[in-house]
């Protein structure tokens, strides 16, 4: 490629008429846009990434940067069936914990990856028994999550409430910061020459004699293969490819303390009501666990996600009362901000990752859980996209909903 | 616990008097809430002592003569629900009304309204420069709140300094109170200052009592041996674990306490929460909630009045206060278009006057090439310790505003943005991006216990 042409979004713009070739394009500037874009463009790939508004500006940098292993509380909250299908996704956080623990040395930078442990508690005997089950599940899937009792949960984390009757230890879970993560894989991206730019949104997407072409306002783009990776966007600039995605955005409620001495090095989850607890490395406990905001509605209708999402009172108030219940000292910390992320999650609850059959040589990639997984979503996906065959990536694929497409493409 | 309103006023000072009085006036048996920080009303221009204290000659001069008044009636009135000791959280449009949060001793009150005003006033602009989080280092309308409530003057030499003439009115008060002056220190030239007032000549002519007012401050800083300086810039807080002196290029002055005014910008944090409409407030920065000639915002039922819509004054606030409490209560079918008019006649009247001062006085103290310039190290986000040279860095990656905090943390602590703001955009307007809108606002407008937030 021309250097000349790889120019971010500060430099100047070349003429009209020029269509920018590269190998692969990525739509979106978060997570997993900008660590499949160093993936591929160390593995020799020429990349362009085009991000609407800012690098990390979405759920990639908005969400609290749990590292959560164990299987969540939302996919067993929903029964026995979906609960079993869930299950299987605990191969790939298996995959995960190796791809944190190496993550800061293979990009050379401080992401604050803690990684000191985790527990997902229960204060009813009820509760007790969905840690077992849970449990069952991820040692049949090789995970080494332990069940443990209140006594044995307060002597890992000395702040948890004397009515915390049980608790899933899993050692690897834990946190990192969400501001660093998605700018480090961008900074590395363009050290391999990637071409990231910012500011730029994607109005047209159009398959053409095996090759697509994406334009925006003032250039476009051909590209043998596209990346989608958009978060809550994800649907809209599917819908540019005439293809339906069944990804749904979802506004999440996060808070953070003033900064407090340390006393909190795991990650702490409840089995039973929703709750995620860190200390972050500035001192700020984080508490969120997916309670909801509320979307932006559009005058017309639809949800209008440029627009600030609004905090529900009751879901403050829920999560906050959660968090005192389960680690009491935070009831005198003072809260300094809460915000809203919007991230998306599928039709059956798992994550869409990978090539849509209906358009080859167009994948996508978003369904809630992409702090967590994304770096491994990427790492998976940059395979993917380089011709493999990725069978780990089988019960994500996109073929699932390809009924959806029949009559679209 | 919800409490329900016809009316809730954020602010005591002399814009929520006025409202509070005009729709006390159009309505009998509404149900107003007043709510402000202070335990007692006043706002930050008549802050008053704690009322155990008797204070005699409290804030002598003719200035403060109409304010004062209009505070007897205030407290005269019945029927208003004073809610002293409160902090507005939180502001946000539901399903039964605009609702209020507000955060006190007693914990969290929901308060409830058919309509709002927000007459929150405004702060200091806060100004970065090398040594400015050494103890001792105070916004002029700190050190002015100290005398104003406690009698207080923090520091045994204080030194003013800035581009703002308020300064010669506060070194008056100082010596007033006893304290010692190390100097006043304007940084730009005497003549610069005189040929921005008298681009105002009509202005100034018509209020020839504020400027008889600055004459004899400057007269009370002679008698009292102040040196009062042009052209004489501020370039660093000096001294080791508190101010030992400031540094100008005409050398190094002792004091051991600087009070810092360029000038103010509106506390704008709740209407722009509520998404109301904001437009840039003056050259320093700040945003002023933009409203109609009756103090209703972009967001239906919400009204803003005084320093909130643009700082000019008390006298102006007072005149903008009555304007949207007569506008509030036309909105509630209380009184009828022409008798609202008629009603707001003098007030309007009063307000364009007013605003002519203001203007003249923008003209006089703009800050616009005088502030001092911070070092790399200087912190520009004193929440969050982080440096000039880590948001330029982040500035330089061409992000926005809520991308630099994000990236940085500047404007992510406990004062949400509020102080460095400000900076942020001057220093991305230099390097070229003047179209940004500033940090999303977030809840809480100010910290709360997290006990007082849970069911």
């Amino acid at each position: 490629m021309d250097p000349g042409l790889r120019r971010g979004s500060d430099g100047e713009r070349e003429p009209d008429g020029v269509t920018h070739k590269s190998d692969v394009l990525v739509i979106g500037g978060g997570l997993i846009g900008c660590a499949t874009a160093w993936r591929l463009a160390r593995a020799g790939a020429q990349v362009t990434l085009l991000e609407a508004g800012d690098i990390n500006a979405g759920a990639s940098g908005q969400n609290a940067g749990s590292l959560h292993f164990q299987i969540e509380r939302r996919f067993i909250e929903n029964g026995e069936a979906l609960a079993e299908q869930a299950a299987r996704i605990v191969a790939l956080n298996r995959l995960a914990i190796t791809d944190w623990r190496g993550l800061e040395a293979e990009l050379g930078a401080d992401l604050h990856v803690s990684m000191a442990g985790g527990l997902m508690v229960a204060e009813t005997p009820e509760q007790v028994a969905m840690l077992e089950a849970k449990v069952r599940r991820e040692s049949a899937e090789g995970l080494a999550s332990r069940l443990i009792d209140g006594d044995q949960a307060r002597a890992v984390a000395p702040c948890l409430a004397p009515q915390i009757l049980a608790a899933c230890h899993l050692p690897d879970e834990g946190h990192a910061d969400p501001r660093a993560v998605t700018p480090a894989f961008a900074a590395a991206a363009r050290a391999e020459g990637a071409d990231i730019r910012t500011r730029t949104a994607v109005q047209a997407i159009r398959r053409e004699a095996g090759a697509f072409h994406v334009g925006t306002a003032d250039a476009a783009f051909r590209a043998d293969r596209v990346l989608i990776a958009c978060g809550a966007w994800t649907a809209h600039v599917a819908a540019l490819a005439n293809l339906h995605m069944p990804l749904y955005p979802v506004a999440l409620l996060m808070n953070a303390t003033e900064r407090t001495a340390p006393v909190l090095p795991q990650l702490i989850q409840h089995v039973g009501r929703r709750l995620s607890m860190k200390q972050a490395y500035a001192g700020n406990i984080l508490i969120g666990g997916g309670w909801p905001s509320r979307l932006a509605q559009k005058a017309d209708g639809g949800f209008d996600l440029g627009a600030k999402a609004s905090i529900i009172q009751a879901s403050l108030a829920g999560n906050l009362r959660a968090a005192i219940d389960t680690v009491p000292m935070v009831e005198r910390l003072n809260l300094i901000r809460s915000w809203t992320g919007v991230t998306a999650i599928s039709a059956d609850q798992l994550p869409i990752v990978g090539e849509v059959p209906r358009m080859p040589g167009l994948f996508v990639a978003g369904g809630g859980s992409a702090f967590t997984l994304g770096p491994t979503f990427a790492r998976l996906l940059a395979r993917a996209m380089g011709g493999e065959r990725v069978a780990e990536l089988d019960l994500l694929s996109p073929a699932r909903f390809e009924h959806l497409n029949s009559f679209m493409g | 616990m919800a409490d329900t309103f016809d009316v809730v006023i954020i602010g005591g000072g002399p814009a929520g008097q006025a409202a509070a009085l005009a729709l006390a006036l159009a309505g009998h048996g509404l149900a107003i809430a007043v709510i402000d920080e202070p335990p007692r009303p006043g706002g930050q221009i008549l802050r008053q002592p704690p009322a155990p204290f008797a204070v005699s000659n409290w804030l002598p001069g003719r200035s403060y003569d109409g304010l004062k008044a209009q505070l007897a009636r205030f407290e005269a009135l019945e029927g208003i629900s004073w809610l002293g000791g409160h902090s507005a959280i939180g502001l946000v449009r539901e399903a039964d009304g605009l609702v209020v949060q507000a955060s006190g001793q007693d914990g969290l009150r929901r308060l409830v309204a058919r309509r709002v005003l927000v007459a929150a006033g405004c702060q200091d602009l806060a100004v970065p420069l090398p040594g400015w989080t050494l103890p001792g280092v105070y916004a002029a309308g700190g050190i002015q709140a100290f005398i104003k409530s406690q009698q207080i003057v923090p520091g045994e030499r204080v030194l003013l300094a800035g581009t703002h003439p308020l300064m010669l009115l506060i070194g008056a008060q100082i010596v007033a109170a006893g304290g010692t002056l190390a100097g006043v220190l304007f940084a730009q030239p005497r003549q610069t200052m005189i040929a921005n007032a008298l681009r105002h000549a009509t202005a100034a002519a018509a209020h020839a009592g504020n400027l008889a007012a600055a004459a004899s401050a400057m007269k009370v800083l002679a008698g009292a041996g102040v040196a009062v300086r042009f052209d004489t810039a501020l370039t660093a807080a000096i001294g080791n674990s508190q101010v030992e002196g400031a540094r100008t290029a005409a050398g190094d002055i002792a004091c051991n306490a600087i009070g810092l005014c360029y000038g103010f910008v509106p506390q704008s944090t709740l209407p722009r929460m509520a998404g109301a409409r904001v437009q840039t407030a003056g050259p320093a920065g700040g945003w002023a909630t933009v409203a109609d000639g009756w103090g209703q915002s972009s967001v239906p039922g919400l009204f803003v009045a005084g320093e909130t819509t643009g700082v000019a004054g008390a006298p102006a606030a007072m005149a903008a206060g009555e304007m949207a409490g007569i506008g509030i209560a036309h909105s509630l079918g209380l009184i009828d278009a022409s008798e609202a008019q008629h009603r707001a006649g003098p007030a309007r009247r009063r307000h364009a006057r007013l605003l002519g001062f203001a203007r003249m006085l923008d003209a006089v103290a703009d800050p616009t090439g005088y502030l001092p310039a911070p070092t790399p190290d200087t912190l520009a986000c004193r929440c969050e310790d982080v440096d000039f040279a880590t948001i330029d860095q982040a500035i330089a990656t061409g992000g926005s505003a809520n991308a630099v905090k994000l990236a940085t943390r500047c404007g992510m602590g406990a004062c949400q943005g509020r102080n460095c703001e400000p900076t942020l955009l001057r220093r991305m307007a230099t390097a070229g991006r003047t179209d940004d809108t500033g940090f999303t606002q977030r809840f809480p407008a100010r910290p709360v216990a997290i006990g007082d937030l849970a069911d």
